[in-house]
């Protein structure tokens, strides 16, 4: 795949011609030179999992992308343990698996709620650990990139398969976001108004699932959800229309994602850990504002 | 009335039997549904009404016997989407979702040839603005659907329905959860699209004072089918009383629709 390539020789051109206008002393290199791949990586793959986490704070499942992490994670132990040199395939496997068995497991009611989340996420977690201490060399610096993220090791094949992922995704959730948004609201009503119903599950879960393994290496299996859900969670605060949710969506996303990644570069701090917790901060700052602020400043209003 | 009403049945359930968890719900159940009528499907709690919605939609399926939609199996690719589907709004919506009432309603216009890439037309705009005329929410068109009362939640999904332009629209309880006022409101909504629309209505309740004052015919539902017939001719109320799970039964009286209007305005 060379898709990761033609898609940076059209963005680095732009990117090099901001760079000189980059504040700080490190940050300009994700603009220019070094850390290229990481930065265009990093905004894809906040901008796909804003759209899709939208999605997945309206049906419930805010949940689902730490358990599909955790699976992933068991798949990349799996991975580095065969001397593969892109776990992350592996990890696309697991977690689609998963992902499907989850979906039919909660509408045949084989098990309600998030408890097959939990059942997966603990079981594959377990499975790839007993295998990387059992075959291989237990936790190395390599697997530790992938629990907390290592944006800035992210190379060329690596950058192919997230850009393939994200333009999957984003194409696809953009032609069924009506389709998905009725299924969500009321998956009887759609599905007497001749919408498949099932079909529209899978093709969710599997783009959920991997939406999940492109982000593992910008964030790390265990902040997976900072960027999933958190952006989504404080456009609902601010958002009056669907519509004006996915674009608040964006606009947090891309600042979190951004500052987390100005802030780790010059603080010499963990960048996955960075934006998560400017994720949190920006929901903690809307949320005073929104439920302290504006009263204050509005006493008659009720809302 | 009944002598406008096309020969051909829209809905034709014949000696359905259906079961739910082993258990069997609805035994030998018959009825027949033409255009332009609107029945009240009315019973007490656990006596089927549901099931057989559910039956209807193709969501169960029959034991025994047959449901025909338009003349064919529910759920099949000759009658997909040519039935309007009204849950009961206020427990099914989820809470977690900002929404408009017309974000809402233009659900109501996808199906399974145009889900995928739909044209904003004309054609499908015009579409929105008539259902948002229709079930008189022009003005909250832009409105969260969260700020509605349970009425106005009501009819932003009977629009989703009519939005979907069927011509048989199918409604579980309504009225639950809706206000006194809005009820009527409701009822009179109901009354217009069957009258001047051409929708056939079939609406699932237990409140039998509601269904009695604004349905053509009543199908009772408990064990069998205990009455279909004519809403006038529906015998004594007093004895339906003494069955569970009938609201209002003792206050029923017959409003006309003058008193209606007056006292909703």
């Amino acid at each position: 795949m060379v898709i990761g390539s033609a898609l940076m020789h059209f963005v680095s051109p732009i990117l090099e011609s901001i760079a000189p206008f980059v504040p700080g002393e490190v940050f300009p290199y994700y603009f220019s030179g070094l850390f290229q791949n990481s930065l265009v990586a990093a905004v894809m793959v906040t901008a796909v999992a804003g759209f899709l986490g939208s999605f997945l704070l309206v049906r419930n499942l805010s949940l689902i992308g730490d358990g599909l992490a955790h699976v992933s994670f068991g798949g990349i132990c799996v991975g580095i343990v065969m001397g593969s040199s892109s776990p992350l395939w592996f990890a696309l496997v697991f977690s689609t698996v998963a992902a499907i068995l989850i979906f039919e497991m909660q509408r045949t009611e084989i098990l309600t709620g998030d408890a097959s989340i939990a059942i997966f996420l603990t079981g594959f977690l377990a499975f790839g650990l007993l295998v990387l201490r059992l075959y291989g060399g237990g936790i190395t610096i390599d697997v530790e990139g992938f629990l907390f993220g290592s944006v800035n090791l992210i190379d060329e094949q690596d950058l192919d398969l997230i850009v393939f992922i994200s333009l999957y995704s984003i194409i696809s959730l953009s032609l069924m976001q009506n389709a998905l948004l009725a299924t969500t609201i009321d998956p009887l009503a759609a599905q007497v108004q001749g919408l498949p119903a099932r079909g529209l599950g899978i093709f969710f879960s599997v783009t959920t699932a991997a939406v999940v393994v492109s982000m593992v290496q910008v964030v790390g299996t265990l902040l997976v959800t900072a960027l999933l859900v958190t952006p989504a969670a404080t456009a609902q605060l601010v958002g009056r229309s669907f519509r004006s949710c996915l674009i608040w969506t964006q606009v947090f996303g891309l600042t979190s994602v951004i500052l987390g990644i100005y802030l780790s570069a010059e603080m010499v701090a963990p960048t996955g850990a960075m934006i998560a917790v400017v994720a949190a901060s920006i929901f903690a700052a809307v949320g005073v504002y929104r439920s302290i602020v504006i009263p204050l400043l509005r006493p008659g209003m009720n809302s | 009335m009944s002598e406008e009403f096309s020969e051909e049945p829209i809905l034709s359930i014949r000696n359905l039997s259906v079961s739910r968890s082993g258990e069997e719900v609805l035994e030998s159940i018959s009825i027949d549904v033409r255009r332009g009528e609107f029945v009240g499907l009315v019973g007490p709690n656990g006596s089927g009404k549901t099931t057989l919605l559910l039956a209807m939609l193709g969501v169960l399926k029959p034991l025994k016997g047959d449901v025909l939609v338009f003349g064919h199996v529910p759920a099949c690719k000759h009658n997909l989407g040519m039935l309007g589907w009204v849950p009961q709004a206020a427990t099914q919506l989820p809470s977690n979702i900002h929404i408009t009432v017309r974000e809402l309603i233009r659900l109501g216009t996808l199906n399974r040839d145009n889900f995928l890439w739909r044209r904003m037309t004309t054609e499908i705009r015009e579409r929105i603005d008539r259902s948002l005329e229709m079930v008189g929410l022009r003005e909250m068109a832009d409105v969260d659907v969260s700020r509605l009362s349970g009425g106005q939640l009501q009819r932003a999904v009977i629009g989703r329905a009519l939005a979907s332009e069927t011509e048989f629209i199918l409604l579980d309880e309504p009225l639950v959860g809706v206000d006194r006022a809005s009820r009527n409101s409701l009822l009179r909504l109901l009354d217009d699209l069957c009258h001047n629309h051409g929708k056939t209505i079939l609406m699932v309740s237990h409140d039998l004072a509601a269904v009695t004052q604004a349905t053509h015919r009543i199908v009772y539902l408990d064990g069998g089918i205990q009455y279909d017939g004519p809403t006038e001719e529906l015998p004594d109320l007093s004895e339906l009383a003494n069955l569970r799970g009938i609201e209002h039964v003792h206050s029923v009286s017959v409003p006309s629709w003058d008193e209606i209007i007056t006292e909703v305005e």
